[in-house]
């Protein structure tokens, strides 16, 4: 199993040493690269997601929660999320010069036509959600070569609403 | 039926109909039942399992895909009333609680309103005769121009021509607008259509109407409002200010009272002209009159929201009132009970507004299951919420969660507190601005109460300081979680969830007062 903080493309696998309930880290790798374990230990408060974490000999509480393939984790008063990735998998699925959806909603307006030419910054849809108006501005010059969606369509988060090419 | 508190009051009702969702339904609803009321909910299909459903005696489902079918659905929501033996109507914040119409039909059906007047709504409703009636008054106001387009002419040479009159910077303002929505800041010309068309069609989606007002931007000023109370007998009193100077694109992120902007020579000041702008349009109930202070300590009329606001309780926990007891009582037609010698200041409060969206991507809203929602306890506390654990974060609402409220002897005691409880408000699952509200509570600019309303704008949020934890160690923690099986909760998230203290299905409201940690 793969693990990433933050930044999917940076991958960590890790050895687990479970001594009578109480977890640590054997050993920790970064992209293929052996790196120091934390000084910790772990072990289970009850079934509910708390954990008791000791780092370097100082007592910490987490709270933890699995959604998708997401740990949710409250540890000192800031929430993370620790991503598991299947060995080996894409660093990411969004489609090469694509334009997705940041989040999900409706599409409200469509400024741009298939096959024009658009400039860096130029506003290509413009969506909706949650009363909210967001613009999908392209990411550099180029032409459109793949509208996905029109007006009134509803859209998933990450969906591809536009290609550009060069 | 047995009497209830208000069956002997000149306007007597005994059961509040709430036409809203979230937690300003909540917060209604559970005023109702401890003063003694029968409390009904409505809900649409998306809230059908939501906490405002069950705090409620009785629950009205109103069928429809969009906000128009439901919770804007006046005709919709009266024969609700009407059908369940309500005999009151409570509106909340947004949806139906400033359209003058809707209070005329509630009480043309023979239903109490419990807000203020139509009248007073409409002329505060719509900025362009709030600003003359201000100007009538002697309230000072901020130089600015309505926009008054004749069926088919040029809009937008009409606007061009206002814009230019007025100077640029320059705000448009959909006149039926609020909370951000319909309020758009143009700092040129050449972006004057863009924003105009987005302000129009922001406001269109929610509000309905898309009449639009131009005024002069004043920057480096802060927000203050301050809240009102006034019966129907004539008596009229302010309970101070709040500010609200913390936004980000005119959305208020962290509220608080007093002001640290405001002394008590200003206060006396402002607090006489919201007075004077209520009792020109004849007001009665709770509302609030918005100023903008400038650096010179000058304050001008914004606006005069004719309704309960979000942030009304900093104004409830530094003043002792309970503001949705006194909006019951006021339209019962019972006097006010208090005059202005008789509302104090104690302490400090502080408001946070928790909302599900990425701070980090924009202020993106998000989407996903309450997977854990624990929210602080302790004294000097409060949590108004609208959900509660396992719960559907969904794109059909406003993305606001909750609002952390603190009290505490000093401001520098109360920022403390907020800080702590921030730390401790659990949600896990979806994306939430708690860090974000953590760090822009912490800033500096905001310790020393020097914040005004375009500091969020004008900063650069991914340089607020905080501390991050190591990479390696929530790795770690992920590895032992994993390990240990914690993964293995009920699918159907919280209700099908056994409580921890109980062992038996979850009650939901338990995770909502249950101690932490």
């Amino acid at each position: 199993m793969e693990w990433s903080v933050g930044d999917v493309t940076r991958r960590y696998t890790a050895s687990v040493l479970d001594s009578e309930g109480y977890l640590s880290l054997s050993s920790l790798n970064l992209d293929g690269l052996a790196i120091n374990p934390p000084d910790i230990s772990i072990s289970r408060v009850n079934q509910h997601g708390r954990l008791r974490v000791e780092i370097a000999g100082a007592l910490h509480l987490a709270h933890v929660a699995k959604l998708g393939d997401d740990w949710w984790i409250h540890l000192d008063g800031r929430i993370h999320v620790v991503r598991m990735h299947e060995p080996g998998s894409a660093e990411d699925e969004s489609v090469e010069g694509g334009l997705s959806a940041p989040m999900p909603g409706t599409i409200l307006e469509v400024l741009v036509k298939q096959g024009q030419r658009v400039r860096e910054g130029q506003t290509l849809v413009v969506m909706e959600a949650m009363k909210m108006e967001h613009r999908i501005q392209a990411p550099q010059a180029g032409e459109i070569t793949k509208l996905h969606y029109s007006v009134g369509d509803r859209v998933e988060m990450g969906a591809t609403l536009v290609e550009i090419g060069d | 039926m047995t009497a209830g508190p208000f069956s002997s009051a000149p306007r007597p009702f005994s059961t509040v109909l709430v036409a809203n969702r979230g937690e300003i339904a909540v917060r209604v609803l559970q005023a109702a039942r401890e003063a003694g009321l029968g409390s009904v909910a409505v809900y649409s299909d998306a809230d059908a399992g939501s906490l405002h459903v069950e705090v409620a005696d009785e629950a009205v489902h109103i069928s429809g895909e969009t906000l128009a079918d439901t919770y804007l659905n006046s005709e919709a929501i009266i024969s609700a009333a009407l059908s369940s033996g309500a005999d009151a109507v409570h509106p909340g914040y947004g949806f139906l609680s400033e359209r003058s119409d809707f209070a005329s039909a509630v009480a043309d059906a023979g239903l109490v309103w419990i807000g203020p007047p139509a009248e007073a709504i409409s002329t505060m409703g719509d900025k362009i005769s709030a600003r003359i009636q201000m100007i009538e008054s002697g309230v000072p106001v901020i130089p600015g121009e309505e926009l008054t387009v004749p069926d088919g002419a040029d809009h937008l040479g009409v606007l061009a021509a206002c814009a230019a009159r007025v100077g640029y910077p320059l705000l448009l303002k959909a006149s039926a607008g609020g909370g951000g929505k319909g309020m758009r800041a143009v700092q040129e010309p050449k972006m004057l259509r863009t924003e105009y068309e987005a302000a129009s069609r922001e406001a269109s989606t929610a509000f309905g109407d898309g009449t639009i007002y131009v005024e002069s931007l004043l920057t480096g000023a802060r927000h203050i409002e301050v809240q009102i109370l006034a019966d129907s007998h004539g008596n009229c009193i302010h309970l101070n200010e709040r500010d609200c100077s913390l936004q980000r694109r005119h959305q208020k992120v962290i509220e608080e009272a007093p002001s640290p902007a405001v002394d008590p020579e200003l206060r006396q000041a402002m607090g006489a002209a919201a007075v004077k702008a209520a009792e020109s349009v004849g007001y009665e109930g709770a509302g609030t009159v918005e100023f903008l202070l400038s650096s010179r300590g000058e304050f001008y009329f914004l606006e005069m929201n004719t309704r309960l606001q979000v942030e009304h309780p900093v104004t409830e926990m530094t003043t002792g009132i309970d503001l949705v007891l006194k909006q019951f009582e006021i339209a019962a037609g019972l006097p006010l009970g208090i005059i202005q010698a008789d509302v104090g200041l104690s302490g400090h409060a502080i408001e946070a507004r928790v909302y599900a969206e990425d701070a980090s991507r924009g202020f993106l809203p998000c989407v996903g299951r309450l997977a854990t929602w624990k929210t602080p306890q302790g004294p000097g506390i409060r949590v108004d919420s609208g959900v509660r654990q396992g719960d559907a974060v969904t794109i059909d609402f406003d993305p606001m969660l909750a609002k952390l409220i603190v009290h505490a002897p000093t401001r520098r005691a109360a920022l403390r507190r907020l800080d702590t409880a921030l730390s401790d408000l659990i949600a896990l699952g979806v994306t939430t601005n708690i860090g974000f509200l953590r760090d822009a509570a912490a800033h500096q600019a905001f310790t020393t109460g020097s914040v005004t309303t375009d500091f969020l704008d004008s900063s650069d949020i991914s340089g607020f300081s905080h501390t991050e934890v190591e990479p390696a160690v929530l790795v770690a923690v992920a590895c032992a979680a994993q390990r240990l099986g914690l993964e293995r909760v009920p699918s159907d998230g919280g209700m099908g969830a056994l409580d921890e203290h109980t062992g038996h299905p979850g009650d939901p409201f338990r995770t909502l007062t249950r101690s932490f940690p």
